[in-house]
């Protein structure tokens, strides 16, 4: 098996082993791609990109919080005859509920989907106002 | 309902029964037997497309595979190697999830994932086996979720029950967001189609006029298709990081 021939078996059988080592570097890159996402879940996640989606995302988010949070309350208080503050209270722990699941859906948003580089995103956090 | 010339968009959603057992109201309505026509159906799909495997698929078998390949890159990414085990779980529910929200797109056919008890009890389902896994692969510490770290204890008192509602508000926003979703595009669909038939009656112009909400129920069908997809799509990927939470519940 010197040198590989344009035509006959050993040209054949040369490209054949070309081909395969192509194949087995090509499975080596997948399987390296698979365990390194593997590696840092909940990065990629919810990369949901339509705008309708995300604003009904952001929307159920919000309002499930608050339901869950008067819900809670309303039953508690007709449990505990106390009409009706636990109520009162837990709405607004609803609320602030709410707001936290918006701010963790909007930040996980934002980590799926990073703005392109070299855009301008104005002054950072650390430079000070002259 | 009874006058056929009345639009009714909600008509649809009727639930009817077809074999009533006895007289306790238990019965197989149309609602479960679109639920055993979809699990028929993937059933069926799965088993005869993976039957004659071959290395070099063909078609019937390279569309299971996809199916395979894209929720186990979704699990993988949101929940890691760990959540792997949860695979045949989140598979199951996007498939039916996917294929109910198709087959409400065939005239005719029931939508199973618009009646808010569906979606609300896959939901609950999903939450039972997050706070079981959970309870059962991390103890007690399961309930650092609700402790986020790094805040100081005077303030815990406030932010460990908004945790605690943020948790509870899950299953509620998971269900909402699906049957809202096919709900309101299902009655939108109808009741742009019932404006076509509203007008025709007007005569000539009237025909003339219908061609706008004939425009736009089919740009609405397709938009549907878009949804059902979709909303399979976020159910499952929801599903998958809710798991992750259980596997690591630190945040």
């Amino acid at each position: 098996m010197t040198e590989p021939r344009d035509t006959g078996s050993d040209g054949d059988g040369s490209r054949v082993r070309e081909q395969s080592k192509i194949l087995k570097e090509k499975i080596a890159r997948a399987q390296g791609r698979r365990t390194e996402a593997a590696g840092r879940p909940g990065q990629s996640a919810g990369s949901d990109n339509s705008g309708m989606n995300r604003g009904m995302r952001l929307g159920t988010e919000f309002i499930a919080a608050v339901l869950v949070g008067a819900v809670a309350g309303y039953l508690l208080d007709r449990w505990l005859n106390t009409s009706p503050w636990i109520m009162l209270v837990l709405l607004l722990v609803g609320f602030a509920a709410g707001v936290l699941n918006v701010t963790r859906a909007a930040a996980e948003m934002n980590r799926a989907s990073p703005p392109p580089p070299g855009s301008d995103l104005g002054p950072g956090d650390d430079e000070e106002d002259q | 309902m009874a006058d056929p010339n009345k639009v009714d968009p909600i008509h649809q959603f009727q639930i009817s029964k077809i074999v009533s057992f006895g007289d306790g109201g238990f019965a197989f309505t149309n609602s479960a037997l679109f639920m055993a026509l979809a699990v028929g159906l993937i059933i069926a799909f799965l088993l005869l497309s993976t039957s004659r495997r071959g290395i070099v698929p063909n078609r019937v078998q390279l569309i299971s595979e996809m199916l395979y390949e894209f929720v186990a890159n979704m699990v993988r990414n949101s929940a890691g190697t760990a959540g792997m085990k949860f695979f045949p779980f989140v598979f199951s529910l996007f498939m039916f999830v996917l294929v109910a929200n198709m087959f409400g797109m065939i005239p005719f056919f029931f939508t199973v994932t618009s009646h808010i008890i569906i979606t609300f009890a896959l939901a609950l389902l999903v939450f039972a086996v997050v706070i079981i896994y959970g309870f059962w692969h991390n103890g007690p510490k399961f309930l650092k979720l609700f402790v986020p770290s790094g805040v100081p204890a005077y303030v815990l008192p406030i932010v460990v029950p908004i945790e605690v509602v943020s948790f509870l508000s899950r299953p509620i926003s998971l269900s909402v967001r699906l049957f809202a979703n096919i709900l309101a595009g299902h009655i939108t669909l109808k009741v742009f189609a019932g404006f076509i038939v509203t007008l025709g009656g007007l005569g000539f112009l009237g025909w003339l006029g219908a061609l706008l909400p004939l425009a736009m129920t089919v740009a609405i069908t397709a938009l549907e298709f878009l949804v059902a997809a979709l909303q399979a799509y976020v159910f499952a990927v929801l599903t998958s990081m809710y798991i992750n939470d259980a596997i690591h519940p630190s945040h």
